[in-house]
């Protein structure tokens, strides 16, 4: 599914190298976390992955399916199937929040030469996914995230996952600002949408999200590197002695 | 033009083909009628005014008025103080008459307009007929099922050919009709309030237009009436060389409603339009006018070559107490455009509204904006303004709130926001503040940004273009002007909006 | 194009009424910025730039008389170690100043530069006040250019110990006064400048401050309570790469004020803070006229502007930002309040914006009312007499102006006088 070899990213605007040799392979199906101290270039790879402006790629590649990613917009890599959940959703004042999903749907249908969904037909898919992810009506009509509490953009990100259908989902720190029941109602929601055509890259901090969201691989990253590989119990292990015993090891 | 011509002068070319590449062209409209007119001769002095009076069949004191108002305006300098720039307008080199040849017969009825006519307004989306206007799919659930009804009078150059449910509205008492119909036929009206909002002495351009205006709507809605449909005029210049210069007069009497909606297009030509009306508003105690425009005139080309120079002055007198007035407008189109709707707060406890959306791309330069004049005590005015530039454009909001001694308690709060689109435009804030008591309170802010690169990301990550993801974003920017539009026009400007845009990003 | 005829008459009678002061290296300035007059003529009430203000008992031939304030001026700075440079009358006082001896500056009385043909102020003397000229004419600046008879011109060459104390002391109840500052801040050198005092009947000053890269200049100057002061001011600010100007006013009563300060950044990263507070009661019209420009990237400005007025005082602000094609990243900002404590006062403003472009963020607000009700009621339920209540909200309706100056035992020194102020209850 996604293919990340030896990728090199520095910030544009000053010269500092962020990611410094990134490798890694997700196979379809599969949800591998990718854990980490603060500044380990967690997020920069899921902006780079998505194509957002201010960074500059100096060496390696990214693929999806095959598909170079490095050198599209992010709308054709959105078309393709690349699908981030930010972790800080941005407000959109004055656009409602279906007037943004109808765009983004057939947006997307558009560019893969699919047909535009009818008025009715979003109408009820939208308001059949957003029960299960207890979004009422009123927070379909207000704008963009504007006003949202950081539970309810969270469930907003995942309504729209649920919407669009992608094949790699990005969670960039989902669980940031989310209590308990929260993480439970949007865990549950990307549980509902693995299946085998479906990746995941889920970024955190805390091992507490991945006992919601089982993953079969995990990733260490420190200094802009992928550090250690292992399974599930990796992230326990951080969970109980921290990052600084791993990371001694790997020096 | 110059493409849609081009396609136009290829053989085999269809009709569907050339109507199809028009609909992608950015201006929808730029087409124009091929039709037998009629001119006054070029230029202006007292016997075209004259002229254009007898045109109209008007009565003495009617044509004395004009006349004198042309000895007025030849005393007249062109104001300079706007943020626009323009070559100097040689107004002896332009029409100031132009009248399709088929209405020298004033038509009975809509049945005996010129084919021709009706044909342009059926192509524009405003048919002349007596139909309901059914709402689009957006927001359609709160339409009535068998859609609302809108009454049109047309004003094709200088003349007005037809106004539809003249009928229906005559029963509930409303007259609406053209102005100069208007003059032969309610000259008790015409005389009671015609300059009285505007004074024939206000400015150039008003005072040119008293001198020569042609036609234009008349609305008088009598005490305790609500209007039981939407009013509407709709601008087509057409003729080349020719400027329009119309005039609007609408009189809500004590407890009544209207709301009047304003429509304009012309087609692309490579030689500058001038476009010069007055719209004078008298509101009595307890009346209510909504005054909606979306003005979409010509705006030029990508070079700054040709389009409409829009000078047009606006305002509404709050006569009475509790009276109460709603500009709302989208300015997308005009090369040039010089536009203040205003409101005089006279009677207490009245209110004025301003809800204003400019946009300025390619060449375009808007200096606009409103007067709010507070007279009366417990008096309110909202003003909420909305300007785009993009490309080499330059946009100005100009505006005055004034608070007199008397005005005790009153109310304003201004918010203006400027986006920019590209860093070659230029975005501008003018307000004049003046406060004279202290038990009011005026608020005012401002602020200018650019389209935020976040939010951007935000919709090119879930799949949008960036033309699409910026007109996304522009539209909630302007959410809170779109909101006062009535809904059929609502979503016209909201696609005018995007369409208005195009080719800004990139 | 020939200038409309009482126009023209009334620059005429003023300039008769003046003499070019002749001789040393700034004659070619003066006769420069003497042409600019001409050619501009002087204000009058019908120009745009003055709306708001009649600008006539700026420009006529002789000063209007201005009682010499009985009351002892309360030496405002008494406080603060500083070098003193005192004018009577507009007229250097050196018996009165302390010998400018201070490491790191030097000062020259600008009317010594008669018999001098060369000093660095030669390169900012008018030249800062001519580049203000566009895109609004201020023809009373060029006009100060041109006649100023006295003045300081500091240089800065490394940051002093102490601040400078310009005291201005009037003595003649007729005194027509033209002063000409220039300031010179070297690259990364810090100073500050006090100003304070009546200086005269009528009083036209300029202040050029010209800021090289990294340096620092902090202005804190008072108006004083005198009634019938008839003052015009203009500081003309060149900001360089990183650098610093901080700009204070505190305006009490006076007949006539007009302050105006015109900004200008020419190098990135610079940050720029103008700041009034006034208070006036009665025949008082006051008049905050601010120009920035944006000609660099990165750069901030600040503009805070707050008036308290009552019986009948007038206040005007005029606030202009306009960023330029290419000054990205411009951080603009600008708040003009007023209180009126009373019906008989008047706020009259004009902020403006002029943004060519994109990439910046800048804002504007505007406000006028009455003191807040609700305010003071909470305050007079507590047990707060009303016009105690009334003098906590009034100062703390100023205080976002005065919080603008850094050092806090000048800031307090303000706050003292503000209360004052308020005490004098009229």
């Amino acid at each position: 599914m996604l293919e990340i070899k030896n990728l090199h990213v520095k910030l544009e605007e000053e010269d500092k190298q962020i990611l410094k040799g990134v490798n890694l392979k997700v196979e379809a199906g599969k949800v591998h976390a990718i854990m980490g101290p603060n500044g380990s270039g967690k997020s920069t790879l899921s902006y780079v992955l998505s194509g957002r402006d201010g960074y500059e790629v100096t060496e390696g590649t990214a693929s999806l399916n095959g598909d170079e990613l490095l050198e599209l917009e992010a709308e054709e890599r959105a078309a393709l199937g690349v699908f981030l959940a930010f972790q800080y959703p941005v407000e959109i004042p004055g656009v409602g929040n279906m007037t943004f999903l109808r765009t983004a749907v057939n947006a997307q249908r558009k560019a893969r030469g699919e047909e535009e969904l009818s008025a009715s037909d979003f109408l009820k898919t939208v308001r059949a996914k957003a029960k299960t992810l207890k979004i009422d009506a009123d927070m379909l009509k207000r704008p963009v995230n504007v006003g949202f509490s950081g539970g309810e953009k969270k469930r907003n990100e995942i309504l729209q996952m649920a919407m669009l259908e992608p094949k790699m989902c990005i969670l960039d720190e989902t669980d940031s600002g989310l209590d308990v029941d929260a993480m439970k109602l949007v865990s549950e929601g990307v549980n509902a949408l693995r299946d085998e055509g479906r990746s995941f890259l889920v970024i955190t901090h805390y091992q507490r999200l991945l006992d919601h969201i089982k993953p079969d691989v995990v990733h260490i990253m420190a200094n802009g590197r992928i550090v250690k590989t292992g399974g599930p119990e990796l992230a326990l292990e951080v969970e109980n002695n921290g990052y600084a015993d791993i990371l001694a090891e790997v020096e | 033009m110059a493409v849609v011509d081009q396609f136009e002068a290829k053989e085999g070319v269809d009709q569907e083909t050339v109507d199809a590449v028009r609909e992608v062209s950015t201006y929808k409209y730029g087409w124009n009628t091929d039709i037998e007119m009629e001119y006054a001769p070029k230029g202006v002095n007292p016997d075209i005014v004259r002229l254009i009076s007898e045109k109209n069949e008007e009565p003495e004191w009617m044509t004395q008025w004009r006349l004198d108002a042309f000895a007025r305006w030849e005393k007249l300098e062109e104001p300079n103080w706007a943020m626009v720039s323009y070559p100097k307008i040689d107004f002896q080199d332009q029409y100031y008459y132009a009248r399709p040849k088929s209405m020298e017969e004033k038509p009975k009825s809509l049945d005996e307009v010129d084919p021709k006519l009706l044909a342009t307004y059926e192509k524009l989306g405003i048919p002349l007929k007596e139909q309901m206007i059914l709402a689009g799919i957006e927001g359609a659930e709160d339409a009535p099922a068998e859609g609302r009804k809108v009454a049109v009078d047309a004003v094709f150059d200088s003349v007005s050919v037809g106004t539809t449910f003249q009928a229906e509205l005559k029963k509930a008492g409303v007259i609406f009709c053209s102005i100069s119909e208007a003059i032969r036929e309610h000259p008790e009206l015409v005389k009671k309030y015609l300059g009285t909002v505007v004074p024939v002495s206000d400015n150039f351009y008003a005072t040119m237009n008293s001198a020569v205006f042609s036609d234009g709507s008349f609305v008088y809605v009598p005490p305790g009436v609500r209007c039981p449909m939407e009013l509407s005029t709709y601008f087509r210049i057409n003729a080349e060389n020719t400027g329009q210069f119309e005039r609007t007069l609408i009189i809500a009497d004590k407890g009544s409603y209207v709301s009047y909606l304003e429509g304009c297009t012309a087609p692309q030509r490579d030689t500058a339009q001038l476009h010069a009306a007055v719209v004078e508003i008298i509101i009595e105690e307890d009346a209510e006018v909504k005054y909606s425009t979306v003005q979409n005139w010509y705006p030029g080309d990508e070079n700054g070559q040709g389009g409409i120079y829009n000078f047009v002055t606006k305002r509404a007198d709050c006569r009475g107490d509790r009276a109460k007035i709603m500009w709302t407008q989208v300015e997308t189109g005009s090369a040039v455009t010089w536009k203040y709707p205003s409101c005089i707060l006279r009677g207490e406890e009245s209110q004025g509204e301003f809800y204003s959306i400019a946009i300025a791309n390619n060449m375009q330069q808007a200096d606009t904006g409103t007067k709010m004049v507070h007279l009366g005590k417990n008096t309110k005015s909202r003003i909420v303004s909305k300007g785009i530039s993009a490309g080499k454009a330059q946009n100005t909001y100009r505006g005055l709130v004034s608070m007199h001694p008397k005005a005790k308690n009153s109310r304003n709060y201004t918010q203006c926001d400027s986006l920019l689109i590209g860093d070659k435009c230029g975005a501008h804030t003018v307000p004049y503040i003046e406060v004279k008591n202290n038990s009011s309170r005026v608020e005012h802010e401002a602020t200018t940004s650019k389209v935020d690169d976040d939010q951007l990301f935000y919709c090119r990550q879930r799949g949008m273009d960036e033309e699409e993801a910026v007109a996304l974003v522009v539209n909630g920017f302007c959410k809170d002007v779109l909101q006062a539009l009535p809904m059929e026009f609502a979503m016209e400007a909201q696609q005018l909006v995007a369409i208005s845009l195009e080719g800004s990003v990139g | 194009m020939a200038l409309p005829e009482v126009k023209q008459k009334t620059t005429e009678a003023r300039l008769a009424s003046l003499t070019l002061p002749e001789g040393g290296c700034l004659d070619a300035a003066r006769h420069a910025a003497l042409s600019r007059v001409e050619v501009t003529g002087l204000p009058d009430r019908r120009d745009e730039y003055w709306k708001y203000t009649r600008p006539d008992l700026f420009t006529q031939a002789t000063a209007p008389v201005a009682v010499v304030s009985d009351r002892s001026e309360s030496a405002i700075f008494d406080e603060f170690d500083r070098i003193k440079l005192v004018f009577v009358d507009g007229v250097f006082d050196p018996d009165a100043s302390d010998a400018a001896v201070l490491e790191g500056v030097d000062v020259t009385r600008l009317a010594d530069l008669k018999s001098r043909d060369d000093h660095w102020s030669k390169e900012i003397y008018g030249v800062l006040e001519a580049r203000g000229q566009s895109p609004v004419a201020r023809p009373l600046a060029a006009l100060n250019t041109a006649f100023a008879t006295d003045g300081v011109l500091i240089h800065v060459t490394s940051t002093p110990t102490k601040p400078i104390h310009i005291v201005y002391k009037q003595s003649s109840e007729s005194s027509d006064a033209i002063l000409h500052h220039v300031v010179r801040i070297d690259s990364g050198a810090q100073a500050t400048i006090l100003e304070d005092g009546p200086a005269a009947a009528r009083f036209n000053t300029v202040l050029e401050a010209d800021i090289a890269d990294g340096g620092q200049l902090h202005m804190v100057r008072t108006q004083g309570r005198e009634h019938e002061r008839h003052a015009v001011t203009h500081i003309f600010s060149r900001l360089g790469k990183e650098s610093v100007f901080k700009s204070f006013t505190l305006t009490v009563n006076g007949s006539l004020t007009r302050n105006e300060a015109i900004i200008e950044f020419t190098g990135d990263d610079a940050v720029a803070h103008v700041a009034g507070a006034s208070v006036g009661d009665g025949a008082f019209h006051h008049d905050d006229t601010v120009f920035v420009t944006h000609d660099a990237v990165n750069c901030e400005s600040r503009q805070v502007y707050k008036k308290v007025l009552r019986n009948g005082a007038t206040g005007v602000f005029q606030g202009k930002i306009l960023v330029k094609a290419g000054a990205q990243k411009t951080d603009g900002y600008q708040i003009s309040q007023s209180l009126l404590l009373d019906d008989d006062s008047q706020f009259l403003a004009k902020p403006e914006l002029e943004i060519y472009a994109d990439d910046v963020a800048c804002s504007h607000g505007s406000t006028s009312g009455a003191i807040d009700e609700e305010g003071l009621f909470y305050l007079r339920s507590r047990g707060v007499p009303v016009e105690e209540a009334t003098d906590l909200l009034t100062l703390a309706f100023l205080a976002e102006a005065v919080e603008e100056i850094e050092d806090e035992d000048i800031a307090a020194t303000m706050v003292d006088r503000l209360h004052g102020w308020l005490a004098r209850r009229g």
